[in-house]
């Protein structure tokens, strides 16, 4: 099976070295190592849990609760980094006990058992930090081991990576207790009459998997320079894949570390070309998902085909044959897709390709610009509608617009996509920040490399971009809200906040300023409670009706989470208290026209999305062509006019209030 | 169909796994309205030839007729439609539903849509279980009874499931004698109404009193085929056994101090009970019984796999407290498991790795398995024992049923234990290998080791054993002298000299 | 993973097993006690409709889940496939103006989703918690690069509550889970095919032996579980004017732990729709209950956690 994907990941390599020139170089390619040291690290300790016949699912939620203990050792009780990092692994192997007394000493299932820690973890991380807190700030000389490489190449999380690799290669292949995991998982109640201490060595495989998970929450956080409560949601189904990819069997007895780092590196690969060939996000879960179904049906026909066969040998030849060839198909079918609709490889292949490293600034090229833009997650119609306005400054320039993005909030996943941009060498990137502190480093590698870069809706750090499209500052966002609260309620009265996803970066912000103005300007209002969301309508829906029952005397509900004012106005409306409860909020005119229309919702706030797409993407345009540079104080707007530029930032213009006079002017 | 036709027969049935030739030309026939009998020592081939008859298993030559018209490919669902049952020894009921859901499924011939009707499920299933003289509520979740519950409830699914030919794989195993005697009954009805049943088992004292016909098996042929009257116990050990050869030449053993002491030992989870023996150094001490008398619970206690209520275990003088193999390992104890292929060899490892496997600590330093080392201790038992496979590195599963069992012993033997305790090591093994295994057991004594052989082979015990325990219903029932034993008094202990009807002179 | 192994070889199981579903009763008298005591505006009439109405989705897919648990799969694939029934119903609602035809399309999607994962598990023979992993993901990607994340609005006016007054919607979610659960108990208890799905939770070999057409029976219990999902999603739907891109977010979550806190064994064979209907109701309690007695809500997942794992490990402990 080793050699069948080693071969497979040779072929990867040479479609996409063939269909993108800059695939192949050593740079590249520690990056997208350096991608997956995190998940790399789960992977090979989920190895030997797979080994026993058993599983974690709580491998990515432990990993964001390390992390959170390291931020808060760090950040709030102002521990040493290295103590930080010593209660980080304490807390995965706190984790991983769990996990193993429960299915080890007392023979629980592990799913059912990994299942419910996992969202023990994850909600421990999320109670302990109220879902909002986010540590950032922390000291370069531990960032570097994320973010630094050595001797100018090597990623320096690589080597330990390759550590891990290592231990874990001598414990599971080399070592008795390795022995005793192969053993258990071919046949745990023979290896029991061997004398082997099955629950013992069952046990450690988690306990062992906790810690690993422990010391990816450090790694990650070092990596993207944050900590929040929901890093590592979806790890477990990328390691498991890795790990069944590389040939471990879920039922057991089978599998090795090689094989599992070989199946990360075909998975990382697959997803690095993807996103080089502009393939949007959602293909890769697709395709995830059906290459793992794929692989266990083939490791399915090759049992039974071993189980059948009188002769062994030619059973698994077989099999082999037809791996290969699924796999190959798989792959080779996805590299087709990528010739077929990329104008661009074919472009590029006849462009004689440029020295890598370009400096300052670039000349006006005579090929195609491309912008790429990134939303901070693709599903939220907020973006959605950004997306609108960009691609209509698009097709005005004439420039080709790439829109891709984590199809959740996902910093991590962000940092990926712009490496993936960064080796595609487009002319320019515009990125709606999710996580500050950790992205700045990748952009200002792609400033190095000759890309322009911009943010908008969320800023980087300044010096890590060319410029900012602000459509509001997030002070600015708080007082209208609270202003427009103020006014509603006259000035005295209680009032609620519904906000987005717990750990939601810019609600936190504007959070912090509605205190902030209500403590200055309106001492006689008060802020009842503030319930989240999850960007879900149904959940503002029943946490409205909630803070209606629990605190009547609650007279507004502010939602500051899109989905939610909507949700927030259906109970308000059904529950009949539309006379004496006001909703305001953040969200789109679209999904709010029936409720402001009959009342329910007085004032909706906002900017105009598509206008903040279409600035951004004529702002970017002109910062590849030279028309705008560093000391402009406006810019050639298009149809908005001339744009005011304060600083680096670009201003929007005034936030949008949707009221009954004028929503229905607008359509997004 | 003729009248006469036999339900079921099977005509000069071959079949072999590998080298081991588990049937040579066997013929049985089953007619309606009788109860033939099956006996032959374990590894005769009656598993394998009732598995013919089942459809499980193949033939590699002979043919099958049912009433009287060939069939010339046999298969479980085939089987099934012609109304032939079998009831396993292990149970195959369903845990967590009731005795009379579990007496519905598969007899009741019912269509998916169809409501059930409780109360007539309720109904049928008592009087099914009245039918075998069982007590039980059908309400009562299976997973709940004892096993002789659960046998019971087996039996009456099979007697309910309008069975044309039934077929009995040691029924009264952990049965008591009125429900022994209540089974009796319920098959004496079947054979009035026509079933033809095959009942296999080792109380040749039943056999006798229930059986029509009996047909004896010996090393896959068939002795013959009697019928019963006239015959009796002697008779057919006589015949399972072949000659009553003139006694075992074995070689006096000086045996030297006790190595192992059992005191007292109970476990109800095993269900053995007030177990008390010696093994000394240097001796061969056989344990013959029945099926079901608590032989390999026995041993399964005293090796921590179903650790002991009460009573001690004396390992060289000194007490040790053995709660799992672990611990019993570490003691000096070693236990060669009586299911080799599920307990004794995992047979998707390599051999080195299998024969390994109990003593990692003796070829690994620091945690870490040395190859050559591994290698080195391997080959030198592969050559001790003459184990014959492919490569030290295949799979356990390459070998065959003799080899894998010198695996198994390699692995216990490489442990360097002071008691080597073995269960069945010769079951379904070939001739040769069944040979030199007896040898290596003779030397082990030899060379000083305690070993326990628990058979069901009689002769085997009585040829290399210098003291034979028999354990009937959880207990010791006697001890035997080695030299003065002969197969009668260890099938009378064995069988509760009240079970075998009286001898002619 | 061969019970029939575990049963041959276990001593005798305990007799006096009592029904397991008293524990999770003690445990709601428990907190609603506490309820009562602390908060007593949480038994408001209107409270505990809008209680009902919000679980009522829960509840009628835990009914899917049960089943399939009951053979010892697992999906934990229902929340996506929530969102994409809630969707489809959508805009089947308005391409063709009517709601019958919505819920006729929501619920053929959901037994075409629910038979690949039966066909995938059932005859592939690839573990359920693969297959439902895989389709969860692909199934939540697929959705939103079809929909862009635009939510479906301007439905017709009879999507709303059916085309029924407001005030009628409870009542109907009443008839509709009593039905749903009704229906599907006494198919457990009563129907042949129902207790089929016992038995081969119970010991797949068994099953096989005694005649059952056990591929059949575990490809039925996830078309099962997609119809019901479909269902609900309907149900839920109509509760609004538009339907978001992204509902149903950590459903499977709520839906098994309802499950098995509800008694039923993760391995399969045992389990009763009373018992999971006392996990939709415990569970849907904990996290109103935090905010009535005024605890931070941020706990309400590790909470759900910890009851999953009690549940468990209790059982384990018992064994």
């Amino acid at each position: 099976m080793k050699r069948v994907l080693l071969a497979v990941l040779v072929i990867e390599v040479a479609v996409f070295a063939a269909a993108a020139p800059n695939f192949i170089t050593a740079p590249n390619l520690f990056e997208v190592v350096r991608l997956s040291v995190e998940l790399g690290l789960i992977a090979i300790a989920l190895t030997p849990v797979l080994v026993t016949g058993g599983i974690d699912l709580s491998v990515g939620a432990l990993l964001g609760l390390s992390a959170i203990v390291f931020g808060m050792a760090r950040q709030d009780w102002n521990l040493p980094v290295a103590t930080a990092m010593a209660a980080a692994l304490l807390t995965g192997f706190s984790g991983g006990a769990l996990n193993a007394a429960i299915v080890a000493r007392l023979s629980a299932p592990p799913l059912i058992v990994t299942l419910g820690t996992l969202s023990l973890f994850r909600g421990i991380a999320e109670g302990v930090t109220h879902g909002a807190v986010n540590y950032s700030g922390f000291p370069p000389s531990f960032l570097a081991l994320g973010q630094g490489y050595i001797a100018n190449l090597v990623p320096m999380q690589v080597p330990v990576l390759v550590l891990t690799a290592v231990v874990f290669a001598i414990l599971l292949h080399r070592s008795v207790v390795g022995r005793a995991w192969y053993a258990i998982g071919l046949n745990a109640a023979g290896a029991r009459y061997a004398g082997i201490p099955v629950a013992r060595r069952i046990g450690l495989a988690y306990l062992l998997s906790g810690l690993m998970a422990g010391l990816a929450g450090i790694i990650y956080v070092a990596h993207l320079g944050q900590a929040r409560a929901d890093a590592g949601t979806g790890y477990e189904l990328d390691a498991i894949t890795a790990v069944v990819l590389g040939g471990t069997s879920v039922f057991g007895g089978v599998g090795s570390i090689g094989g599992t780092i070989l199946g990360l590196l075909v998975l990382a690969v697959l997803k690095n070309g993807l996103s080089l060939a502009a393939l949007p996000s959602e293909s890769i879960g697709i395709l995830t998902g059906t290459l793992l179904v794929a692989t266990i049906a083939l490791d399915r026909v090759r049992r039974i085909a071993r189980d059948v066969s009188a002769t062994k040998g030619e059973g698994e030849l077989d099999v082999k044959n037809s791996q290969v060839a699924v796999i190959c198909a798989a792959i080779i079918g996805g590299s087709v897709l990528v010739a077929a609709t990329n104008v661009w490889l074919v472009r590029s292949l006849t462009t004689a390709p440029t020295a890598a490293a370009a400096i300052a600034t670039v000349p006006a090229r005579p090929e195609r610009v491309v912008v790429a833009m990134m939303p901070k997650a693709k599903g939220d119609p907020y973006f959605v509608s950004c997306r609108a306005g960009a691609e209509e400054a698009a097709r005005e320039l004439g420039v080709e617009l790439i829109w891709d993005g984590p199809t959740s909030l996902d910093a991590a996943r962000q940092n990926e996509l712009i490496e993936g941009w960064i080796t595609r060498r487009v002319s320019a990137i515009a990125v709606a920040v999710e996580n500050r502190a950790g992205i700045s480093s990748v952009l200002r590698k792609a400033r190095e490399r000759g890309i322009r870069v911009l943010t908008w809706d969320a800023d980087a750090e300044p010096d890590a971009r060319d410029f900012f499209v602000n459509q509001a500052t997030a002070e600015g966002i708080g007082n209208a809200l609270t202003d427009e609260a103020a006014r509603l309620l006259g000035g005295t009265g209680e009032f609620a906040v519904i906000t987005g996803a717990l750990t939601a970066a810019n609600q936190n912000a504007w959070i912090s300023f509605i205190r902030k103005r209500l403590a200055e300007k309106y001492p006689g209002l008060r802020l009842a409670m503030i319930r989240p969301s999850d960007d879900d309508r149904d959940k503002a829906f029943a946490e409205t009706q909630t803070i209606m029952r629990v605190a009547p005397q609650v007279k507004l509900v502010m939602a500051i989470s899109a989905p939610a004012v909507p949700g927030a106005a259906e109970a308000v409306r059904q529950a009949g208290r539309g006379g004496d409860v006001r909703v305001i909020g953040l969200s789109l005119p679209n999904i709010n026209k029936p409720y402001v229309h009959d009342g329910t919702v007085q004032t909706v706030v906002l900017w105009n999305t598509a206008n903040l797409g279409y600035l951004t993407v004529r702002a970017a345009v002109q910062v590849v062509q030279g028309s705008l540079a560093a000391g402009a104080t406006s810019m050639d707007g298009g149809r908005l006019g001339r744009a005011e530029i304060r600083g680096s930032e670009v201003i929007l213009g005034p936030p949008l209030q949707f009221t009954k006079q004028n929503i229905d002017q607008y359509d997004f | 169909m003729r009248p006469r036709d036999p339900l079921l027969s099977a005509q000069g049935v071959s079949k072999s796994f590998g080298a081991i030739q588990a049937l040579n030309g066997v013929s049985l026939d089953v007619r309606a309205g009788e109860v033939h009998a099956l006996v032959g020592e374990n590894g005769a081939g009656k598993s394998t030839l009732i598995r013919v008859m089942t459809g499980e298993e193949a033939p590699d030559s002979g043919t099958l007729h049912a009433d009287g018209r060939p069939v010339p490919v046999l298969t479980p669902a085939t089987a099934h439609g012609m109304g032939i049952r079998v009831v396993h020894q292990q149970p195959s009921l369903f845990p967590d539903l009731t005795v009379a859901e579990n007496l519905a499924l598969g007899v009741e011939r019912t269509h998916p849509w169809q409501r059930i009707d409780r109360r007539a499920r309720r109904s049928r299933a008592r009087a099914l279980l009245m039918r075998v003289g069982a007590s039980i509520d059908p309400d009562r979740i299976v997973g709940s009874l004892t096993m002789p519950e659960q046998q019971l409830v087996e039996i009456a699914r099979a007697l309910g499931a309008d069975a044309r030919v039934l077929i009995l794989d040691e029924p009264t195993a952990s049965l008591t004698a009125p429900e022994v005697d209540a089974l009796f009954d319920a098959l004496r009805r079947l054979r009035r109404d026509g079933v033809g049943i095959v009942y296999i088992s080792h109380r040749l004292g039943e056999v006798l009193a229930i059986a029509d016909r009996v047909t004896i098996l010996r090393d896959g042929r068939t002795v013959g085929t009697r019928s019963i009257d006239g015959l009796s116990v002697r008779d057919l050990v006589a015949m399972m056994v072949g000659e009553l050869r003139p006694d075992h030449t074995r070689r006096e053993r000086a045996s030297g101090p006790v190595a192992l002491e059992v005191r007292n030992l109970s476990c109800a989870a095993a269900r053995i009970r007030d177990v008390s023996l010696t093994v000394s150094q240097g001796e061969v001490l056989g344990v013959a019984g029945l099926v079901g008398s608590g032989r390999t619970q026995l041993a399964e206690t005293i090796f921590g796999i179903t650790p002991a209520d009460s009573g001690e275990i004396v390992v060289k003088g000194k007490s040790v407290d053995v709660r799992s193999p672990v611990e019993a390992t570490r003691a000096g104890i070693a236990y060669v498991p009586e299911d080799r292929r599920r307990h004794g060899v995992i047979v998707d490892m390599a051999v080195t790795a299998n024969a390994t496997l109990a003593s990692l600590e003796l070829v690994s330093r620091l945690g870490l398995i040395g190859r050559t080392a591994e290698g080195d201790a391997t080959a030198r038992f592969i050559d001790a024992l003459q184990i014959k496979a492919p490569s030290p590195l295949a799979p356990a599963a390459a070998l065959s049923g003799g080899n894998q069992q010198k695996v198994a012993v390699a692995r216990w033997l490489m442990t360097r234990p002071d008691i080597l305790i073995l269960d069945e090591p010769t079951q379904g093994v070939d001739v040769r290998s069944k040979g030199e295994l007896h040898a290596l057991i003779d030397k082990l004594a030899g060379d000083g080791l305690a070993v326990v052989l628990i058979s069901s082979d009689i002769h085997e015990v009585l040829s290399i054993s210098d003291r034979i325990a028999v354990m009937r219903n959880g207990a010791i029932a006697g001890v035997l002298q080695g030299a003065e034993a002969s197969q009668h008094d260890v099938l009378a202990m064995a069988l509760g000299t009240d079970r075998i009807p009286a001898e002619p002179s | 993973m061969s019970k029939a192994l575990d049963f041959a070889q276990d001593a005798p199981l305990d007799a006096a097993r009592g029904k397991p579903e008293f524990a999770i009763a003690v445990a709601l008298a428990l907190l609603m006690g506490v309820l009562a005591s602390v908060s007593p505006a949480f038994f408001s009439p209107g409270n505990l409709r809008d209680l009902f109405v919000a679980n009522l989705p829960v509840l009628i897919v835990a009914i899917g889940a049960t089943f399939v648990i009951l053979t010892g799969e697992i999906d934990i694939s229902c929340g996506s496939m929530f969102a994409v029934c809630s969707v489809v119903a959508g805009q089947a609602a308005k391409a063709s103006d009517s709601v019958g035809v919505a819920m006729v399309a929501s619920v053929v999607v959901g037994a075409m989703l629910g038979a690949m994962n039966g066909m995938l598990v059932a005859y592939a023979g690839i573990p359920s918690i693969v297959v439902t992993l895989a389709s969860m993901v692909a199934l939540r990607d697929g959705l939103r690069w079809a929909t862009g994340g635009t939510w479906v609005t301007d439905l017709p006016m009879s999507f709303q509550w059916l085309g029924m007054p407001a005030v009628a919607y409870p009542v109907v979610a009443a008839i509709v889970a009593t039905a749903a659960l009704g229906t599907g108990a006494w198919v457990l208890r009563d129907l042949s095919a129902g207790r089929a799905v016992y038995a081969v939770g119970s010991n797949r070999s068994a099953a096989r032996l005694a005649g059952l057409r056990v591929d059949r029976v575990r490809l039925m219990v996830f078309v099962i579980a997609g119809l019901l999902t479909a269902l609900a999603a309907v149900l839920n739907s109509v509760r609004f004017t538009q339907i978001p891109s992204n509902t149903g977010l950590g459903l499977e979550m709520k839906v098994i732990a309802a499950v098995v806190v509800g008694g039923a064994a993760i391995t399969g064979g045992r389990g009763t729709l009373r018992g999971t209907a006392l996990g939709v109701l415990l569970l849907g309690i904990v996290g109103p209950a935090l905010t009535f007695v005024g605890i931070s809500p941020y706990w309400e997942r590790a909470l759900q956690g910890a009851i999953i794992l009690t549940a468990v490990g209790a059982k384990a402990w018992k064994r």
